[in-house]
């Protein structure tokens, strides 16, 4: 592959080999720098550590008493949804012979003000996961780590369509966010969730997420 | 996928006729080799971490003789089905408001995954398979319940297809592509759950269908 991330970012089309299927396919999939992640261990703790946000999240969002419902039941099974993914790459992590990172310390701020707050943040984690997962898949050499990934990645899709639905957003952008999942890079996904860090270091020195 | 499955689909009656036995054998052929050739392990429905613990190394093929083209035009042929269907429920008229709002773009976004697929393959050298003839049983278009019912489907077998895919695609490329379609289709999945009371969120870890799985359901209803 002749192509760089950088060069399609710059829009540098030129630089895209005939019958690249990415490019056909309109999608900016995020060829992220080799020194990202050096193994499977390295993808799974980075997808562990925005889960462990996630989870807690909702585990704090979920106990604000902010809704009702239908609202409730759902962000009560996207909670279940989160705890699971955390529990799995834990394991999963283990069972191929890696250390699963530590829970980073968060702090949300204000995101549990209101409802519309908690729904606003929520819907930018799930977006945020999904196109993590997405820039980061291609690092994943095992195919069946590759699979279930793929089928976390589907879930925050869901997550992120019905939360949106809940805050009303229009359906394009907003519910959907085109026809295609853009990818977001390591960098990119650390400066989103960087705000709810608390501290430097927070993600601990073996994290393979530290910027 | 179960026979109830097939029959709220496809009310038994055939959906998929291929314009040309050229294009019934290529989408066919591809379930001979995933399907049989490539001697199964354990490939099946469901969340790929039941029945394994938590571990998520469930549900693995074997690498598969198809190729990448192949499944990329198993892919087509799914998406040519979604896009007709949504193309022709859009225009019956049976939706308004929120929901109206709601499915419109599912049914663009089900046709900008048909070009692009088209165009991938045939970026790629292949032979993209020509768009089949769909019978949708009678009343699939002049009903909101049978519509969103019969979307929410074929929504939830989209994503068990793609998913199913996903450890047989050689080239990194086409996989981070199909990926990005697949977390639409999971989106479109959980909105028609939600508009016709179903579950959005129906596991933690999306299941998956093997290809020969999706094509025993459909093949019934290939016409020749």
């Amino acid at each position: 592959m002749s192509i760089t991330r950088r060069g399609l970012i710059r829009g540098d089309v030129a630089a895209v080999t005939p019958g690249v299927a990415v490019g056909a396919l309109n999608n900016r999939f995020a060829w992220a720098q080799a020194a990202d992640f050096d193994s499977d261990v390295d993808v799974l703790n980075y997808a562990l550590t925005l889960e462990y946000l996630e989870a807690e999240f909702y585990r704090q969002g979920n106990s604000a008493g902010l809704v009702s419902g239908k609202e409730q039941q759902y962000l009560a099974a996207v909670q279940a949804d989160e705890d699971s993914h955390v529990a799995t790459i834990m394991q999963t992590v283990k069972q191929i012979g890696g250390e699963p990172v530590a829970m980073p310390s968060v702090d949300f701020g204000g995101a549990f003000a209101s409802r519309q707050a908690y729904l606003e943040t929520s819907h930018t984690f799930e977006n945020v996961g999904v196109q993590a997962y997405l820039g980061a898949a291609g690092f994943i050499k095992d195919k069946a780590i590759l699979q279930a990934a793929a089928g976390i990645f589907g879930v925050e899709a869901r997550h992120a369509a019905i939360v949106g639905n809940l805050l009303g957003l229009s359906a394009e952008d907003g519910v959907y966010m085109g026809a295609t999942e853009t990818p977001l890079t390591k960098t990119e996904v650390l400066a989103a969730v960087e705000p709810f860090l608390a501290g430097a270091g927070a993600m601990g020195d073996d994290a393979a997420v530290t910027l | 996928m179960t026979k109830m499955d097939r029959d709220e689909i496809f009310d038994g009656k055939p959906v998929i006729a291929f314009r040309g036995e050229h294009d019934r054998r290529s989408f066919l052929r591809t379930a001979v080799l995933v399907g049989v050739g490539a001697g199964f392990v354990g490939y099946q429905a469901g969340d790929p971490t039941a029945g394994r613990g938590s571990a998520w190394a469930g549900n693995l093929a074997q690498a598969s003789p198809a190729g990448d083209l192949d499944i990329l035009n198993y892919a087509l042929t799914l998406e040519y089905l979604e896009a007709e269907f949504y193309t022709r429920g859009v225009a019956g008229g049976v939706l308004s408001g929120r929901e109206l709002e709601l499915v419109t773009p599912i049914r663009d976004h089900e046709q900008a995954h048909v070009a692009a697929l088209t165009s991938t393959i045939t970026d790629l050298g292949g032979d993209p398979v020509a768009k089949p003839k769909f019978v949708f049983p009678q009343g699939t278009f002049t009903s909101r319940d049978k519509f969103l019912t019969t979307a929410s489907t074929f929504e939830e077998l989209g994503v068990k297809a793609y998913h199913g895919q996903v450890p047989l695609v050689d080239s990194t490329d086409i996989l981070a592509a199909a990926a990005a379609i697949a977390g639409v289709e999971s989106r479109h999945a959980a909105i028609l759950a939600d508009l016709t009371g179903g579950n959005p969120f129906p596991s933690p870890i999306e299941a998956n269908l093997s290809m020969k799985a999706v094509l025993k359901a459909a093949q019934p209803f290939i016409a020749n």
